[in-house]
């Protein structure tokens, strides 16, 4: 992990206010190599001589737009974009993550909303997979294995269906808030999936057989009547 | 095209109803203006028939009454009466021309045609033939001769002439019905297109030169009040934009410093708190320019929309679940009443779901004393619009700001500034549901308790596919 506080972050940004402000975030956060750069040209330059491995765009520069900007820099070097905009139009957003940006974060922005999109970009195109492996979890006695889809229980081991362990996936992903009963058979059985309600009512049936001590009285995975479902959980990893 | 085939019908009925009545009108002027005349007294025949009657044999001579003599004396006729021989025995003002004897061959020529080119009209009389003469040139004589057949078959006859003369005059007004119409069609294409607002452009020659002219002009204004109404509204909308634009920069500065300081150990607790509430009112004013933005580009169409399929009920679960997931606080009661869950919309997902949180929203913001909120779908009778209601049973809006309360706050309609809110929540909401061909109906409820908001979408008439249940 400590390895992504080396890397070179690029920031182009119009506004020397701005581009302050996001080094002293960065640097606040144990960034230490980082570039900057007001217009497109200077941009380009920094890209060709010092290898930034992410950059943060304004879309509005001086010299040309920020689309165009990601187009030469990924002719140069493949490196992961984040746009930081002040037109927080829908079109522009789209059209940004479209031609191959990242992230997209639209002007005012919290510091810590940055950092946090910028982690995750570094980790996912940077980071070893291993990182991105499903979380095991305690339940009670039970203990939860999403990576290999089993409930270790009693020193038995209980395995989930593709169907169940979507389900846990999914309520885990959301923890202690309530997921529509639409939302977790979006998850499953993926768009346009009205009508699997009774289903779904009966695939939670068996994830408390295997996840609870009484399934008729859960503590863990619990019905919010008319809304949907949720799981209180307790980590262990 | 319907509308043209329709006049052209007309015209031809109305064509030939015309005619039919000219044929009719004609046959009532034929019998009493024309053949009126020659039924009178003054008639050829009548006056022979009276001189006839008024000569009366007297002591061996012959007395014309007077009646018969002005008669003559009116028509300026002249008689004599032929006596078995030949001779005339009677005469009355007789030209010096007319010889006094006839044989037979002279009676026979002149009964038929003329006597010396007078035209004379002969009568029976006791004592022999009474022949009165006209001046020369007075009068036409013809001779009829008729086969029996042909009599007999003048009805037919007649009707073949009728149904002639209506052929004829189909096909007169077809003809002069479809030259019409081809002047008309494009008119009637132009008026159309005036009010689909489409430019109109036609040939200003041929007798509807005026009109067609008039017409190109009126397309002209239109086009061009439209254009300047979109121009105007586009300059407005991009004149917003570009406020909030230049609002986002200096307010990231004062949102990032703000929070940092927030964040800072050597910070005093209170002047920690000071930057938390710099932040959090920098995070109201973020939201602000962002609905600013969002409410001038639907108030001018210039918002996008990724429409999908989409069930409102859903969105109302969704929408219940976020605010029962973000801590929604006792006091609030909210329900679900979902009704026709299958029923879908053609919306974007992320408006709609905007649009229902703001009702929700607003229901929390002016109840701060508690209030039971409902979350009703349900189909229209006729089962072709799709509605969401947000109700509550709260303090509800004076029934005379419910219909300024969806203006926009810059409006001119609008005069009373929200003291809740930033009074976009409401205005937003219309523009959303009128975006998707919907509308927003507030009411207040039973009692003039608490708030009714009714969302009303048209339905999508799609079929949903029912997935198999595995």
């Amino acid at each position: 992990m400590e390895n992504l506080k080396d890397k070179k972050i690029l920031i182009v940004d119009d506004e020397p206010e701005i581009r302050i402000m996001i080094e002293r975030f960065l640097r606040k956060e144990g960034f230490y190599r980082i570039y900057m750069a007001g217009d497109c040209t200077s941009a380009l330059s920094i890209c060709r001589e010092g290898k930034p491995d992410i950059a943060i765009l304004d879309v509005m520069l001086p010299d040309g737009d920020g689309f165009s900007l990601l187009s030469s820099i990924k002719q140069l070097t493949d490196i992961p974009i984040l746009f930081l905009s002040a037109r927080g139009e829908d079109e522009d957003r789209l059209l940004g993550l479209g031609l191959g940006a990242d992230d997209y974060i639209v002007k005012p922005f919290l510091p810590r909303e940055l950092v946090l999109r910028l982690m995750a970009i570094l980790k996912r195109v940077y980071s070893s997979p291993v990182a991105e492996r499903l979380p095991v979890f305690r339940l009670g006695e039970q203990t939860i294995d999403l990576e290999s889809a089993v409930v270790h229980r009693n020193r038995k081991e209980l395995s989930l269906t593709a169907k169940e362990h979507a389900i846990l996936v999914k309520l885990y992903e959301n923890q202690g808030r309530i997921v529509t009963s639409d939302a977790l058979c979006q998850a499953v059985w993926g768009d346009d999936s009205y009508g699997y309600e009774n289903t779904l009512m009966v695939h939670v049936r068996r994830v408390r057989e295997k996840i609870e001590r009484d399934p008729s009285k859960p503590i863990h995975l619990l019905t919010v009547r008319g809304l949907g479902y949720k799981l209180l959980v307790k980590e262990i990893r | 095209m319907e509308g043209i085939i329709r006049i052209l019908r007309r015209f031809v009925a109305a064509t030939l109803l015309f005619s039919l009545f000219l044929l009719l009108f004609n046959f009532v002027l034929l019998g009493t203006l024309v053949f009126t005349e020659n039924d009178q007294n003054s008639s050829p025949e009548g006056i022979v028939k009276q001189v006839t009657q008024g000569l009366e044999m007297k002591k061996d001579s012959f007395q014309l009454d007077r009646q018969a003599t002005e008669l003559l004396q009116q028509n300026h006729a002249w008689a004599m009466l032929l006596g078995e021989n030949g001779h005339v025995i009677w005469e009355y003002h007789i030209p010096h021309d007319v010889p006094d004897f006839y044989n037979l061959v002279d009676v026979a020529k002149f009964s038929r045609y003329y006597l010396k080119d007078y035209p004379v009209y002969t009568s029976e009389h006791q004592e022999g033939l009474m022949v009165v003469g006209y001046p020369k040139e007075s009068h036409w004589k013809y001779q009829l001769d008729f086969l029996a057949e042909w009599i007999s078959s003048l009805p037919l006859r007649i009707v073949l002439l009728l149904l002639c003369n209506l052929a004829l005059a189909l096909l007169i007004s077809i003809v002069i019905g479809t030259r019409l119409i081809r002047k008309i069609r494009p008119l009637v294409e132009g008026v159309h297109n005036l009010a689909r607002e489409q430019e109109v452009q036609l040939d200003t020659k041929g007798i509807f030169g005026d009109l067609a002219q008039s017409m190109n002009s009126a397309s002209a204004i239109l086009q061009n009040k439209t254009a300047a109404l979109q121009s105007r509204d586009e300059a407005r909308a991009n004149w917003i934009a570009g406020i909030s634009h230049d609002i986002r920069t200096p307010l990231s500065l004062i949102l990032g410093y703000a929070s940092e300081m927030e964040d800072q150990s050597d910070l005093s607790e209170e002047q920690r708190h000071q930057a938390g509430i710099i932040r959090s009112q920098g995070e109201k004013l973020r939201s602000l320019v962002s609905d600013l933005n969002l409410v001038s580009m639907l108030e001018y169409e210039m918002q996008p929309l990724h429409l999908k399929y989409i069930r409102l009920s859903v969105l109302g679960r969704q929408v219940v679940t976020e605010f029962v997931n973000h801590g929604l606080d006792d006091r609030y009661d909210i329900e679900l009443k979902l009704a026709d869950e299958a029923v879908r919309v053609h919306g974007d997902e992320k408006l709609l779901l905007r649009a229902i949180s703001n009702l929700v929203q607003n229901s929390v913001r002016h109840n701060p004393q508690g209030c039971k909120i409902t979350i009703e779908t349900s189909l229209s009778q006729d089962r072709s619009q799709y509605r969401i209601i947000v109700r509550d049973d709260g303090r509800g809006i004076p029934q005379e700001q419910l219909a300024e309360i969806t203006e926009l706050y810059f409006s001119a309609r609008r005069k009373r500034p929200d003291q809740q809110g930033h009074g976009l929540g409401l205005p937003m909401v219309a523009r959303i549901a009128k975006a998707h061909h919907g509308h927003l109906i507030l009411a207040n409820g039973v009692d003039q308790r608490g708030l009714t908001a009714i969302m009303e979408f048209p339905v999508q008439t799609i079929n949903p596919i029912y997935p198999t249940h595995d």
